[in-house]
């Protein structure tokens, strides 16, 4: 997926991403509240659901699929959830909800893509796209893109949401519905990983050298 | 390749280390800021699209919401009445309940549901409650729930629907092959097998019975429950788990481990075979385990003799040491939430959504039906 746009050549200029706040009790109610606007047809409620979750599902997506077909993908999940939005069944439980359509949008995709071939467990085996055709050899972006998908899929999804998204742990928490305390695990464990991953020379862990 | 060696407080624990991982609070960590700054260029930037109409459901103006739904009721309770006093005297055989069940579809030969045989051409057709859907060698379908997921049925199944309530959605497979892919919420989609229990916890997967009753589960997405009389078992994405009548669910596996991992293994979960070779067994398993099998050896805890134990509690300390409120003798002494507590630090889900979900049900999944 390009991304060589003016925020993409902000952030290389080395701008720090804008810090997000954390979403409070109050605003998660309030979500709650923009979900039983938007069951009675209040597309503007449920723009605002977008605008609050589309990073989430974004990472989720982003944690499964090829970066270029992300963004489609966003929206089938979007559409899917507006077709469904009666179906559920907590107003409070949209983020998670939301999660588990992504999840099976993602798995969709591969089933559709390759109807005979098992999904990867390894992400990392998707061809990963620095921007134009050919920029690939010195694009460090990919890279450690590259080296995210190689980790296991929990850790996969909340690093990318934290990294790639910009999202806080208690924000991950509260969009995805998962605990605080298995958000900080996946963020620490698969923080650990992807320092082995990318750290040079003989340092790194290989499969075989964990056998003692 | 950016050099992500630094230096870290060494008397702190990991999670104090990482707070600016975790919520950005504390001293800025340099290496977390390269990789934002990297990986930025992937974020979601899209702006809102414009999302089609909603049909709305329209409140009515003539009675407030209670009443509304009072004056349904009486109103559905009528027309009920009319028509039982209407056609009860034709009434020649029950009717199977058409309202909670899934939809059958995308059939392709003739499978059948109850006696009946369907076909392609038919559109969708439904499955009731206590119904059972059956394929031959040449058939498959479909089966989808708007508010629980899809089920992929492959030829030679046959499944019967057991509930479909709004907390439980349940089926029996008796032998064959279903993929499942859930959406409804962890714990609600459960599947009994002839010799355990399987507990959607949010996720895909795909599950086959023999016709001896044997099964197997393998989980794409997410993670999958196996449970039969205490006997427990968590299957994330990417392993597999099997299960034999009148054991139960074996200790779950990476399907990429080594060939002598998984002998070892199914021939200490299934085989009737001498401590000395359960010993042997155990010892290959441990010397074959990589990190990720973590997931088996944190299984075989409860699965070991004592002595065993400790042998397994040593190496999988050497993959994820356990957290501080884990102490071995917690372990040894098999202390449920210290291995909950140890659980939890292996990568996987939260261990919390299952016993959530063990106390909701109190025992009534864990009884495998009979065929």
């Amino acid at each position: 997926m390009a991304r060589s746009g003016d925020r993409g050549d902000l952030l290389a200029a080395g701008l720090r991403p804008r810090p997000r706040r954390q979403p409070s009790a109050l605003e998660i109610s309030e979500d709650a509240a923009c979900v039983a606007r938007a069951r009675v047809g209040d597309r503007a409620a449920f723009g605002q659901l977008y605008e609050q979750y589309a990073r989430m599902v974004h990472g989720v997506l982003l944690a499964k699929v090829p970066v270029g077909d992300v963004d489609d993908l966003v929206q089938d999940v979007f559409i899917r959830a507006l077709r469904r939005l009666s179906t559920l069944r907590e107003n409070a439980s949209f983020g998670a909800w939301l999660a588990a359509i992504a999840r099976n949008v993602a798995h969709d995709y591969h089933r559709r893509s390759a109807p005979v071939e098992p999904l990867p467990d390894d992400a990392s085996e998707q061809e990963i796209s620095c921007g134009t055709p050919g920029e690939n050899q010195d694009c460090p972006s990919a890279e450690i893109l590259q080296a995210l998908m190689s980790l296991s899929e929990s850790y996969r999804e909340t690093l990318i949401l934290r990294l790639v998204e910009g999202m806080t742990g208690p924000e991950i928490a509260a969009r995805t519905g998962m605990t605080h305390g298995s958000v900080r695990v996946n963020l620490c464990r698969g923080m650990e990983q992807l320092r082995a991953k990318l750290s040079p020379g003989p340092s790194r862990v290989e499969p075989e050298a964990e056998k003692s | 390749m950016m050099d992500t060696r630094k230096s870290r407080n060494p008397y702190m624990t990991p999670l104090e280390n990482d707070a600016y991982l975790w919520d950005r609070s504390g001293e800025p960590d340099p290496e977390i800021q390269h990789l934002e700054t990297l990986l930025g260029k992937f974020r979601h930037d899209s702006p809102t699209p414009v999302f089609p109409q909603i049909v709305p459901e329209r409140p009515s103006a003539v009675f407030p919401r209670r009443l509304r739904l009072f004056a349904a009721l009486a109103t559905a309770a009528v027309g009920l009445a009319a028509l039982v006093v209407t056609f009860l005297p034709f009434r020649t055989k029950p009717t199977s309940s058409r309202v909670a069940g899934w939809d059958v579809s995308d059939v392709q030969g003739t499978p059948r549901i109850g006696r009946k045989t369907i076909s392609g051409k038919q559109g969708v057709s439904h499955l009731g409650i206590g119904q059972m859907l059956e394929t031959d060698s040449q058939s498959r379908a479909n089966l989808q729930a708007e508010d629980t997921g899809k089920i992929e049925v492959d030829p030679g199944t046959r499944l019967r629907l057991l509930s479909m309530d709004s907390g439980s959605k349940r089926i029996a497979l008796d032998r064959g092959t279903i993929h499942a892919f859930i959406w409804a919420p962890p714990g609600q989609f459960v599947v009994d097998t002839p010799s355990a229990v399987t507990v959607d916890l949010g996720c895909a997967y795909t599950l086959r019975v023999d016709d001896s009753g044997a099964g197997l589960v393998r989980t794409s997405l997410g993670w999958v429950g196996f449970k039969l009389s205490g006997h427990e078992s968590f299957i994330p994405a990417g392993a597999a788990c099997a299960t034999r009548p009148k054991v139960g669910p074996g200790t779950p596996y990476f399907e990429d481990s080594s060939p002598q991992f998984r002998s070892a293994l199914a021939r200490f979960d299934f085989e009737d075979t001498t401590p000395q070779q359960r010993a042997s067994d155990v010892t290959i398993i441990l010397r074959e385990a990589r990190n990720r099998d973590a997931l088996t050896l944190w299984h075989l805890l409860a699965r070991v003799d004592d002595q065993q134990r400790v042998l397994v509690y040593d190496r999988l300390s050497r993959f994820v040491p356990p957290p501080a409120a884990v102490t071995k003798e917690g372990i040894l002494r098999l202390d449920q939430p210290m291995l909950d507590l140890w659980w939890n630090e292996l990568g996987f889900d939260d261990i919390s959504v299952w016993r959530h979900w063990e106390r909701s049900w109190a025992g009534t999944a864990t009884q495998v039906r009979e065929k």
